[in-house]
């Protein structure tokens, strides 16, 4: 018999399977350089919630800054960005406001620190860009289609059929100008139209479109909220809820308001697949526009409910500096992204730290004072008060 | 192959070069397209389409310390990176050990700092950076078992109710079983026949249930169940047949007391003409020898199931699945009650066995429950559990095939599905341990 040869020979076979398999993986395989010395903290937000140290990665949305290089829109720079468009008059004297939008459906951007999604954009970010005009002006739209599918632009307010974006759609590689006088006054939504509709404004073709009074309102430190979700898995259920397009973004930065000083927010709810949304201000009231068709407040509250596409106006300001929380007071969007904070300040050339010591405020709040991190060290010397850092 | 044939009668026994080249030769070229194709970069088949991930969260522990451990693995085609953790579908700050980024078959520790609440159920999720989503429901949330001193000797307490004392009790009927004329005998050697079947079969349904809800496609654990089966039981088998075998050459023919007394006289001449590998002589002395060789391989078979059921009491109550009562152990204990019968039933007409020598098979047969619970308990994995219950299921199929060739030759001329009490036996024995399983 010649065991040792079939040994032999079924050892070599073995070996060469076993050599060919190893050698292709190993040139594949990208070893990850992780540093195992070097220790992450993590957790701490919440009281009770102790601080961590890890040598692995951190997963943690409520702190971790996005990449703004892959981020699918800078929330800080969208918060206050009004475009008011390429001025010329016509020759009876009216206003003509020229936009420029370009649609896109192929690129992959991050929605949430980590997770990247195919989103549909116009001008290269969710939510689109906030148009801006005065009431009786003429807006002229081109929308120019870089995607691959059809898209249009459907805004709502009063305007010819024709321009409504629903019944045209652009090819892919197409361009169309919209044209219609800007009325009535308002807040308004913008959005694709084109079929399967759900999947167009889902994916992120939407935005707002502001349109003064000719008496302008009063002046103030005006911004931008647009309440949306993004649905990653395809569920018809929203993975991530935000304002302003990355989901708790103020949280690691806060919106920087001075004491005293009217607040003007633009409040639009263009989320999918839930049917209402909500806006709670923290220890504060807001005279409330609904749709910003009227100059008296509808009214004077502290939360405000909104279907699908519905808008509105808030007017607040606040009496006491320090750290207050916005958010939906449906609290499982709030705990999935939907969550900010505005930090008071006394002054514009003042610290928050100088106030935060003046009026105690730091034994309330477990936030640290810098603007991107937080620490639990304040809770330590909290005897009497209970450190509140949830979402209520 | 013709050429080789020419040139030496060695030839025929030994392999020449030639052969272990031509041997090789397919192996060569086997290895060659493996490099091709994976070091190509997918130039050969590129796909535009990115495979869909998959993650499996294995198991999910509560610490004391305000803590839910996720353990995942990627199960998918392809690497994946993790994006966020979360509980109950709300996002919760997390780390990810040793890091986000996991390789086919790689596994990582999700720890999220989280007040949880005892006995309320729990969903954990995982996110991976494409944005699927993927969870994993804890029933009733249970601070994990930590190895200390006082865990371990409750878990050693679950083992000796569930696994020691049962099967000591069910050896005290061997002196009854002693007694019993050769139909009441025959009457309880297949009761334990079918106590083993339902138990094994109970083990073969558990170790799927097991592979389903605990382990990803990717592992084929089911296939695997089957597998491990088989190849136990074959082997076990193979083991008893060499037992058997070097016990017979061994043994002198004096010690014959019980088998004379015993049942077997009348169809001795029978199974000298039938059996087709043993002399009469030679198979007489087996008689003698092989009751204890199978209650020794009932032993083991038992064990080795206690084992697995074991551990699967261990991560039962790691897993938080089943909050442990005294109800509960009692309904093992009953059911387990068998397993001692089992034993003992076969050496009944052999001559008389040490009450040491029976403690020894019941501390075999019980004793590792205690180790299994320890292991579940602490150190959970569910594809060891699969693979354990699988080698208890497959052991205890070699004993049921031991028992039922005992039966056929001891049994004459009659055969076995013609002996009604065979029948009602086996019958009875599954009935038992349905009957007493409903209370675990």
């Amino acid at each position: 018999m010649s065991y040792p040869r079939i040994a032999v020979l079924f050892g070599i076979a073995i070996s060469i399977i076993i050599f060919a398999i190893s050698t292709a993986l190993y040139s594949k395989s990208s070893f990850s350089d992780q540093n195992s010395s070097k220790l992450n903290s993590f957790g701490g937000h919440t009281p009770g919630y102790p601080t961590l140290q890890t040598t692995g990665d951190v997963l943690d949305p409520t702190s971790l800054i996005i990449n703004p290089k892959t981020a699918v829109v800078d929330p800080m720079k969208y918060l206050r960005e009004f475009n008011y468009g390429k001025l010329s008059a016509s020759s009876n004297g009216t206003v003509i406001r020229d936009f420029t939008m370009i649609a896109s459906d192929q690129q992959t951007k991050e929605v949430s620190p980590g997770v990247f999604y195919n989103v549909w954009m116009f001008n290269g970010t969710i939510p689109g860009p906030t148009l801006r005009a005065t009431e009786g002006d003429t807006i002229r739209i081109t929308l120019i289609n870089n995607g691959s599918k059809f898209h249009s632009i459907h805004f709502h307010g009063i305007h010819p059929s024709e321009m409504d974006g629903v019944f045209e759609g652009i090819a892919p590689g197409g361009k169309f100008t919209y044209q219609f006088t800007a009325e009535p006054f308002g807040v308004f939504p913008y959005h694709c139209h084109m079929q399967p509709l759900e999947e167009h404004i889902t994916h992120g073709l939407y935005g707002a479109l502001i349109i003064d009074p000719k008496k302008p309102r009063a002046s103030a430190d005006e911004m931008i909220m647009l309440m949306n979700g993004y649905d990653t898995d395809f569920d018809t259920e929203n993975n991530f809820y935000t304002v302003n397009g990355i989901p708790y973004y103020y949280m690691h930065h806060p919106i920087q308001i001075d004491k005293n000083r009217l607040i003007r927010i633009y409040l639009l709810n263009m989320l999918e697949f839930d049917p209402l949304n909500n806006f709670h201000l923290h220890a504060n009231m807001f005279n409330f526009y609904k749709t910003g068709t009227k100059l008296i407040p509808d009214e004077y509250t502290d939360i405000v409910t909104m279907n699908q596409a519905e808008r509105g106006i808030l007017e607040f300001s606040y009496k006491y500096p320090g750290k207050y929380m916005f958010h939906a007071h449906k609290t499982e969007f709030a705990e999935k992204g939907w969550t900010g904070l505005f930090l008071v300040k006394e002054g514009t050339n003042q610290s928050i730290n100088e106030n935060l010591n003046v009026t105690s405020i730091r034994n309330i709040t477990n936030y640290s004072t810098t603007v991107t991190n937080y620490s639990t060290t304040d809770f330590n010397e909290t005897t009497d008060l209970v450190p509140i850092g949830g979402v209520n | 192959m013709e050429i080789e044939e020419g040139s030496n009668t060695s030839n025929t026994h030994r392999i020449s070069k030639r052969t272990i080249i031509f041997g090789v030769i397919p192996f060569i070229v086997i290895g060659a397209m493996i490099v091709l194709l994976l070091n190509s970069s997918g130039i050969l088949f590129q796909s535009s389409i990115k495979p869909l991930p998959e993650i499996s969260i294995e198991k999910v522990e509560f610490s004391d310390n305000n803590m839910i451990v996720a353990f995942v693995r990627n199960t998918g085609p392809s690497e994946i990176t993790i994006a966020q953790a979360d509980v109950n579908d709300r996002i919760y700050p997390a780390a990810v050990e040793p890091g986000r980024t996991l390789t086919r078959l790689a596994d990582a520790k999700v720890i999220i700092p989280f007040v949880w609440n005892t006995g309320e159920p729990y969903e954990i999720g995982i996110t991976t950076d494409d944005g699927t989503r993927f969870d994993k429901l804890v029933n009733s949330a249970a601070a994990a078992p930590r190895p200390t001193v006082g865990q371990a000797s409750t878990f050693a307490l679950i083992g000796i109710y569930v696994g020691v004392i049962p099967v000591m009790m069910g050896l005290v009927w061997y002196p009854f079983i002693r007694r019993l004329s050769p139909n009441k005998y025959n009457f309880f050697l297949s009761l334990t026949a079918g106590l083993l079947v339902f138990l094994g079969i109970d083990a073969l349904l558990e170790s799927n249930e097991i592979a389903v809800d605990n382990l990803a496609p990717a592992f084929n654990a089911q296939i695997l169940i089957i597998m491990v089966a088989i190849v136990t039981l074959i082997t076990l088998l193979y083991v008893s047949q060499r037992l058997i075998q070097r016990a017979s050459k061994r043994s002198k023919p004096d010690i014959d007391i019980e088998y004379k007394t015993g049942y077997s006289s009348h169809s001795e001449p029978d199974l000298g003409t039938r059996d087709m590998k043993s002399s009469s002589a030679s198979f007489q002395r087996q008689l003698l020898i092989r009751p204890i060789a199978i209650s020794m391989m009932i032993s083991i078979g038992i064990g080795l199931h206690n084992f697995g059921e074991g551990l699967a009491i261990g991560a039962a109550v790691l897993l938080g699945e089943v909050a442990l009562s005294s109800f509960l152990i009692l309904g093992f204990t009953l059911h387990n009650t068998t397993e001692g019968l089992a034993i003992v039933a076969p050496m009944a007409k052999s001559r008389r066995i040490p009450v040491a020598k029976l403690m020894i098979m019941g501390l075999i047969a019980g004793g590792p429950t205690i180790i299994g619970a320890w292991i579940g308990g602490f150190l959970y994995s569910p594809i060891a559990t699969v693979i354990f219950l699988s080698i208890g299921a497959g052991a205890i199929f070699q004993v049921v095939y031991s028992i039922g060739s005992w039966m056929y030759h001891t049994n004459g001329s009659r055969g076995l599905l013609n002996n009604h009490w065979i029948i009602i036996g086996f019958a009875f024995g599954m009935l038992i341990m349905y009957l007493t399983g409903l209370l675990v």
